[in-house]
């Protein structure tokens, strides 16, 4: 398991992982992949060929924030990590933190400064060790101690735990009471992945169980396909209907077990019921700008958090979420982000009140212990299903980060709860929208998903809109089955509803199977609470636009274009088939939503991805301008989804051979007309960023 | 030349190091380095030049430009600079101007000369160069 694989397989090697003596050269710690994160120049060239010079493989940055996203990227490939503690964009403790929480790597701090307690505070922080500066040789030739020391306890911990609870406070016990730092460093840092969730060990436990299959039989994923034939037994029998035998017949899949499906069928039916109860939106946000506060803290610096990747936007106040928008996180945090969005949603609308934080939190952590997987998103959003308990909630949240994360930090800016206003009507639709596209991203292809997702998701930094969020995170809920669950919801699916499933139907053909009703239902409320507090305030106008930045960002990809190609190329057969199923009607709005698709497909095209992927993005934003104008108040929200159908539509056919600045432009309309509305969102927010 | 360096305190340990780095890979290690860390001070010392004139005095945000400076010096071994430092750092803690702004043109002076001392010394080693592979070569 773990990152010593590549030390055993490799051949290069040696096959013992424990500080070998072995005489194959070159011999473990040989080889070990660091990751070397240090704003000056000088010391990070020293301490590079130092470390080249202990036969270490070693990857050099400059900004922890740089550092954070490279080891987003390349989840599980670094063994260790060597960071400075004075960094101006980050500090060094913050960074520690963020690995800890999402990647679960030995870190090793390093300063000039020797001062007792911020020796201390570098190992409460989770340090596996502290060097002082200047850094001589020897202080590196050991470091790899760490890095054994780590896999030895987390294989003792898997092994160990029945329930991981324990083990977690049996190995926090002991990793206490260690004297050495360097142990004490890595228990606390396990402890401080478990501990900080602690509350969520529900989840860490399933989490964990799911993640390694000596102890549970393996998950569930409930892939794109999945869903929808999930979802066309259930829309066949009837959502009220609908039992899990019986959908268990219809769907004859091979493998899939009645016990699956009850659960998918319980998520999906809270989803729904979320969807349509606007009031929850407003409670979630409330509760989650209250109480996210506490929570997230222990989470650890959970601004940190937001801002490298945990994307629980609901975590941030409005104002805070801009800063989520950075351009860092754009960089990197994609579908991530989306689906904490959706999957925070998912737990705000069921939780709707005090846990909807804790969920988030410890979803959060949950996703950063896990190592990435797609199925984690899968299994997380069983978690939600249960929700009703925070902890669960948060970890399917956290597991769809993780998920989606790979590759990109998490984006997820939950949207705020304003259930009128969306300030970033971008933000909430590519949470949606991300979340759908990560969703069935993920279930096709993980890698190439996570990375579509990365570029079409927007960053959804919604602000605290719980309603929204819980909807986002719902339909994040890794499981693209759980969006199409959602969005056949017969209840008037809201925007976000049809965003998501524009989305759906675009990777599985989820669309098709999406019920007529589903998508007459009014979507008003949807948006309303995917949209960041636009009318209500308490979404940030920037926190809006940033979102939206980040969506067409996302949209535009930076630099996974060809995972979107690829993803696309899938999902576009899918998509024209399941555009057509919306039930749009067109509108008043319909010329809006056909510039609208038109400024998609120049973003499309602008993007250079084939054309199906640029489809997606363009349905994305289709999506997102719908959700924009449905906001917009109007009354007929049919017309509103004509308007999203038409433009969907409209985006299929066309090609994505035009100009990203007509996107562009179609965006600033939307933008605009909702700033007319009263939306008041910035305008500048749509300034994409390509 | 190195020794006189080293006597003369303006070099430490950490120098050896650097030197012991050097290998085929990188045979001209040192110098690079040493070329990066005043491509850097430089404009670290004209930073907290600037920072220097400012008034109010934020001392807080003088101590971290400086560290950067230390943390720099002391990597490579630069260890009248690092003292200096080390200095300028007190006074900024005792929220002294007066005692930052002499501690500081100490600080430069040093910064100057090492920049001097150093360039001549790896003048002379190019110079001596061949003359020393040839020999290490024949061992």
């Amino acid at each position: 398991m773990l990152e010593f694989a590549h030390l055993k397989t490799d051949p290069s090697r040696a096959a013992s992982t424990l500080g070998n003596s072995g005489g194959q050269p070159p011999e473990f710690p040989a080889g070990l992949r660091v990751l070397l994160v240090d704003d000056d120049a000088t010391c990070l060239k020293i301490l590079a060929k130092m470390l080249r010079k202990c036969l270490y493989d070693v990857t050099t940055c400059s900004q922890a924030a740089v550092a954070l996203s490279i080891l987003r990227q390349k989840k599980g490939w670094f063994d260790l990590v060597l960071s400075d503690v004075y960094m101006p964009d980050m500090d060094g403790f913050k960074l520690l933190e963020h690995i800890g929480l999402e990647m679960d790597l030995p870190v090793i701090m390093m300063s000039s400064d020797d001062h007792k307690d911020v020796v201390m505070k570098g190992i409460t922080h989770g340090a596996c060790d502290y060097i002082i500066k200047p850094v001589r040789m020897e202080s590196l030739r050991n470091i790899w101690q760490h890095v054994v020391r780590k896999k030895r306890n987390e294989l003792k911990e898997l092994e160990n735990s029945g329930s991981l609870e324990e083990s977690d406070r049996r190995k926090a016990a002991d990793e206490g009471d260690n004297a050495s730092s360097a142990s004490v460093g890595n228990g606390k840092s396990e402890k401080r992945q478990r501990g900080e969730g602690k509350d969520e060990d529900e989840e860490d436990v399933l989490d964990e169980h799911e993640d390694h299959s000596h102890t549970k039989k393996p998950r569930v994923v409930w892939s794109a396909d999945l869903h929808q034939k999930f979802l066309t037994a259930v829309n066949q029998l009837g959502v009220d209907k609908a039992v899990p035998k019986k959908i268990l017949e219809m769907m004859n899949v091979h493998g899939l077990t009645r016990e699956n499906v009850a659960s998918h069928l319980q998520k999906y039916r809270l989803y729904l019921r979320r969807v349509s109860t606007p009031q929850n939106q407003g409670f979630f946000d409330a509760h989650y700008t209250s109480s996210h506060e506490a929570t997230y803290n222990s989470v650890g610096s959970n601004d940190g958090f937001n801002l490298h990747g945990l994307s629980v936007s609901s975590q941030h106040p409005p104002q805070s979420l801009a800063p989520i928008h950075s351009e860092q996180r754009i960089a990197t945090s994609t579908g991530m982000g989306i689906l904490a969005v959706d999957q925070l949603g998912f737990i705000n609308s069921r939780i709707q009140v005090t846990g909807a934080s804790n969920i988030i939190s410890s979803s959060l952590q949950q996703m950063n212990n896990k190592p990435m997987s797609n199925l984690r998103g899968c299994s997380k959003n069983i978690e939600l299903g249960q929700l009703g308990q925070s902890h669960q909630v948060a970890q399917p949240y956290g597991g769809i980060n993780l998920q989606f994360g790979e590759g990109t930090s998490n984006f997820l800016t939950l949207p705020s709860s304003a259930p009128t206003s969306f300030s970033l009507p971008g933000g909430t639709i590519s949470g949606q929208l991300s979340k759908s596209l990560s969703m069935h991203m993920t279930e096709h292809s993980h890698e190439e998903q996570f990375s579509m997702f990365q570029q079409s998701t927007l960053d959804i930094t919604l602000p605290g809109q719980p309603q929204p969020r819980g909807q986002l995170l719902d339909e994040v809920a890794s499981h693209n089955s759980r969006l199409a669950s959602t969005l056949t919801e017969p209840a008037p699916p809201d925007d976000i509803a049809n965003c998501i499933w524009g989305r759906l139907g675009t990777d599985a053909n989820m669309l098709t199977s999406l019920p007529a009703k589903y998508m007459d239902a009014p979507y008003n409320r949807f948006p309303r609470s995917l949209y960041v507090g636009g009318q209500d305030g308490v979404v940030n106008r920037s926190a809006g636009g940033s979102c939206f930045d980040s969506f067409i960002s996302t949209c535009n990809l930076k630099g996974t274009n060809n995972h979107v190609s690829d993803e696309h190329q899938s999902r576009s057969r899918n998509w024209k088939l399941q555009k057509v199923n919306l039930p749009y009607q067109s509108g008043q709005e319909v010329g809006l939503e056909q510039s609208t698709i038109d400024g998609h497909s120049s973003l499309m095209g602008h993007q250079g991805a084939t054309n199906i992927s640029a489809g997606t993005v363009t349905e994305e934003i289709l999506l997102m301008k719908n959700k924009i104008d449905n906001e917009r108040g109007s009354s007929s929200q049919h017309q509103r989804t004509n308007l999203v159908e038409n433009s969907i539509r409209v985006n299929y056919e066309v090609s994505s051979d035009i100009s990203y600045q007509n996107l562009h432009d179609e965006l600033m309309k939307v933008v605009q007309g909702q700033k007319q509305d009263g939306f008041g969102r910035a305008d500048a927010d749509f300034n994409i960023q390509v | 030349m190195k020794k006189s360096l080293f006597d003369q305190g303006y070099l430490d340990e950490q120098f050896y190091q650097l030197e012991e780095l050097q290998d085929e890979v990188s045979p001209n290690f040192v110098e690079e380095v040493v070329t990066l860390f005043f491509r850097d001070s430089t404009r670290l010392v004209t930073n907290i030049d600037q920072a220097l004139e400012k008034r109010p005095q934020d001392f807080r945000k003088l101590d971290a430009c400086m560290h950067q400076l230390k943390v720099s010096a002391s990597s490579i071994g630069a260890a009248k600079m690092k003292n200096e430092c080390t200095s300028f750092k007190e006074f900024c803690g005792k929220e002294s101007l007066e005692g930052c702004i002499r501690s500081f043109q100490k600080l430069k002076k040093e910064h100057s000369t090492l920049r001097t001392k150093l360039e001549n010394y790896f003048q002379l080693l190019r110079q001596v160069g061949p003359v020393e592979k040839a020999v290490r070569s024949g061992k």
